[in-house]
């Protein structure tokens, strides 16, 4: 989270249960969430969109709704932990429902992905249109190291992401070197290349993929349905459990990152360079220091991500998935690790939920995407500037 | 007053039961499949095709007044990548009241997916992808295939090509998984039935020249030059033999069939033989009855190399829906048990894998810019020769 501004601290209610509007407001975003995954009917799905987008477009204007986001503001941490014990109670609440286990994980390994790229977008300014193609690596180095090496699965995700970092320095000149549009480019090409090389390569697997086998994590079958307080739980609700131990722990690492004098030197690199440079900021340092740190997570995540769908083929690591990492990161709002949640919700469930309308359902996504930027230009929770001076008081 | 409602109501009653013919069409139960194929992207024209096909085979049988069930097929979207055909499988098989389902398009989808199907316990016949590992890479009872694997159509014409007299073979193929596949199976199969393969030339998919490949071959002089790859290659290297003077006999694959082929070579692409895994539509058991209904159904798209197929898949599953119920595990051994079963692209007939095993692959010829099977063919009748002969 963003430091929390002066303006806003004044607004908190003085009564006596300030942080009531939060968890109510907390409480509606689970439900909605949770009546989501449930919907099935073209008209469910509607309404719920409907709800959705008219509590958002009401937020700044109904004062209730905007104590809400206030009460989240001045509590911070008290809220993180309520909003993960929220995702817990829906995993306990779907614990037999496949697929939304499965779109719940999907979407966690995709935010902790997202982080990665909000270290480098958002933070430092470094673009990268090849997050599929790190998520890739990332998804590879867990199918080969799990098909060929009796690794713990622990050290396999730590691999994936490491293998992600090391295979990314190998655009770090070109990186370091260009800016703009041909940074751009150059991440484009990478991707591309990533996906010519994965095909062409019998070694790992061709253009017809590889499959992984079953993993188990510190004895904890991860293929297996557990049985947990005598309940039957579907499998998936492992790798839902696993992503958002992943999402939680990036979660505090990068707020605190964020806060820390290494935040502030990343935003300053990327909001100034030449102003970075004469305060003595080395901008090398940082943006490699960004760009390693960001490919790193997205090899985890890719890691883990692979080991839930076991099998990992080229076609998933397109331009095409690339720019939908892009798009949750622009839509969320850069450089704001909560605006992923609506994003990633809005990218990758809604077309999901959308299957009844089959081949047109990319074009109603496509409309829904291009009306939250005309509306919404900053994303969907754009992050707040930092001011100093009022963090110790939050 | 209350009367009125009442007996509107009893009038409609009677009236619906009239035009449905019989009153027991209202106790039919609703019975739900699913179809799995790429509606959106680059090959989206097939998956689509696949699907109003399917949807098709749906409504000829909701119009059966002797069904027992009215069926409903709930279409999903691949879009031919892995996850996402693992997620969309997920969806079918962990929906209880979707029974079972025409998945894939896809190889790559439906080797990733296979599994969901395996582990759920939901019956699937695959309607078109080929790669052979679908079927025989696992013991899935789950698992069936209508469509041929590409092992078939390298197996009869190597060895139909033997029989004409041919001694010596040069391969030809592009390096994509098709290409390579294509390769492994013509290469395997051709000593068996008496052929010896003199060189093999992997080239990249969008290679422009051969005149290192094709000079070598001219030096090896064989009697046939096997070609395991799509149609745009396969012109560039007929065009190039033609002008290095190679007289070999031209042998393709699946993947060269269709006009654009005759098109863009004109006069050079007759006594271009290939084999292709299905007979003209035309001449299907059922073929012309699957013309006509698909005309008649007035759906936009065409019904693509494997609409067919999709249509037998879906029929088949339908009758053994009918006959054992609306119960996975019954649907899963009464599908296994499918011997010489009647459908539109002739009898399926499913091995210990689920595969089936009926031999539809046919042998096809360029004659005059047409592409003839070959039993009809002037080349058949002897009237023209191969070349080489």
């Amino acid at each position: 989270m963003a430091a929390v501004p002066n303006d806003l601290l004044t607004v908190v209610p003085r009564g006596a249960r300030p942080w009531l509007p939060g968890v109510l407001g907390l409480a509606v975003v689970a439900v909605l969430l949770g009546a989501f995954f449930y919907a099935e009917s073209e008209w469910e799905v509607g309404v719920l969109l409907a709800i959705a987008a008219a509590l958002g477009l009401a937020a700044p204007r109904v004062p209730l709704l905007a104590s809400a986001e206030t009460a989240w503001r001045a509590r911070p941490r008290l809220f993180a932990w309520l909003a993960l014990l929220a995702a817990l109670g829906l995993i306990g609440l779907f614990r037999e429902e496949h697929l939304a286990l499965l779109m719940l994980a999907t979407a966690l390994f995709h935010i902790a992905a997202c982080m990665g790229l909000n270290v480098q977008f958002g933070y430092c300014g470094v673009v990268n249109f090849a997050g599929a193609a790190f998520f890739g690596i990332g998804c590879y180095t867990a199918a080969m190291l799990a098909g060929h090496a009796a690794l713990p699965t622990a050290l396999i995700f730590v691999l994936g992401g490491a293998c992600a970092a090391l295979i990314g320095c190998v655009l770090l000149v070109p990186v370091l070197r260009t800016r703009g549009h041909y940074a751009a480019l150059v991440t484009l090409a990478f991707g591309v290349l990533f996906r010519s090389f994965m095909e062409v390569n019998d070694t790992f697997g061709g253009p017809q993929g590889v499959k992984l086998p079953d993993m188990t994590l510190f004895g904890w079958a991860l293929a297996m349905p557990p049985e947990w307080f005598g309940l039957d739980w579907s499998f998936y609700v492992n790798y839902a459990l696993l992503g958002l131990a992943l999402v939680a722990g990036l979660f505090v690492l990068l707020s605190r990152l964020e806060r820390s004098w290494i935040g502030l030197a990343l935003d300053v690199v990327r909001l100034d360079e030449t102003a970075a440079a004469t305060f003595g900021v080395q901008l090398t340092r940082w943006k490699i220091f960004a760009f390693v740190l960001g490919n790193f997570l997205m090899g985890v995540a890719g890691a883990m991500y692979a080991v839930m769908i076991a099998f990992v083929a080229p076609s998933s690591f397109t331009l095409g998935d690339s720019l939908i990492l892009v798009s949750i990161v622009v839509l969320g709002g850069v450089g704001n690790q909560w605006g992923l949640l609506p994003a990633v919700v809005i990218v990758m469930l809604v077309p999901e939920k959308l299957q009844f309308i089959q081949e047109y359902r990319f074009l109603l996504y496509g409309l829904l995407v291009i009306a939250i930027l005309l509306f919404k230009p900053d994303g969907l929770l754009p992050r707040r500037l930092r001011r100093y001076g009022t963090e110790e008081a939050a | 007053m209350r009367i009125r409602p009442a007996f509107r109501r009893l009038a409609g009653a009677v009236l619906c039961s009239l035009l449905l013919g019989q009153s027991a069409a209202f106790a039919r139960e609703t019975v739900k499949i699913a179809f799995i194929g790429p509606l959106t992207g680059g090959i989206s024209a097939h998956g689509i095709g696949g699907r109003n096909s399917a949807e098709l085979a749906v409504q000829l049988r909701n119009a059966d007044p002797n069904a027992k069930y009215t069926y409903e097929l709930e279409a999903m979207d691949d879009e031919c990548k892995p996850n996402v055909g693992v997620q969309v499988a997920t969806k079918a098989a962990s929906d209880k009241s979707i029974v079972a389902a025409i998945p894939f398009y896809c190889s790559a989808v439906a080797i990733a997916a296979v599994d969901v199907f395996h582990k759920f316990r939901m019956p699937m016949v695959v309607w078109a992808a080929v790669l052979p590992e679908i079927t025989y890479g696992n013991d899935y009872q789950e698992v069936n295939r209508v469509s041929s694997t590409l092992i078939n159509q390298n197996k009869v014409g190597s060895k139909f090509l033997v029989e004409q007299g041919y001694k010596t073979w040069v391969s030809i193929h592009d390096t994509t998984d098709y290409g390579k596949s294509m390769h492994k199976y013509f290469a395997e199969n051709l000593p068996a039935n008496g052929g010896k393969l003199l060189a093999e030339f992997g080239v990249g998919s969008d290679q422009q020249d051969f005149t290192a490949e094709l000079t070598r071959i001219k030096e090896l002089n064989p009697d046939v030059i096997y070609f395991g790859g799509l149609t745009p290659l396969a012109v560039r290297v007929i065009t190039q033999m033609d002008k290095l003077g190679i007289k070999a006999q031209f042998q393709g694959t699946s993947g060269i069939f269709g006009d654009a082929f005759i098109k863009s070579l004109g006069a050079e692409a007759e006594g271009v033989f290939t084999t292709y895994d299905m007979p003209p539509v035309e001449q299907l058991p059922g073929g012309k009855f699957f013309l006509d209904a698909y005309a008649k159904a007035g759906y936009k798209e065409g019904f693509e190399a494997y609409g067919p197929y999709a249509f037998a898949a879906t029929s088949l599953l339908l009758d053994v829906i009918e006959q054992v119920g609306p119960d996975r595990k019954k649907v899963i051994a009464a599908l296994r048990d499918t011997h010489g079963k009647d459908s539109i692209v002739g009898k399926i007939e499913f091995d210990d894998h689920g595969q089936n095993i009926t031999p539809m692959t046919t042998m096809y010829v360029v004659q005059d810019g047409k592409w003839v099977a070959w039993g009809e063919s002037d080349y058949a009748s002897g009237k023209r020769k191969l070349k080489n002969l």
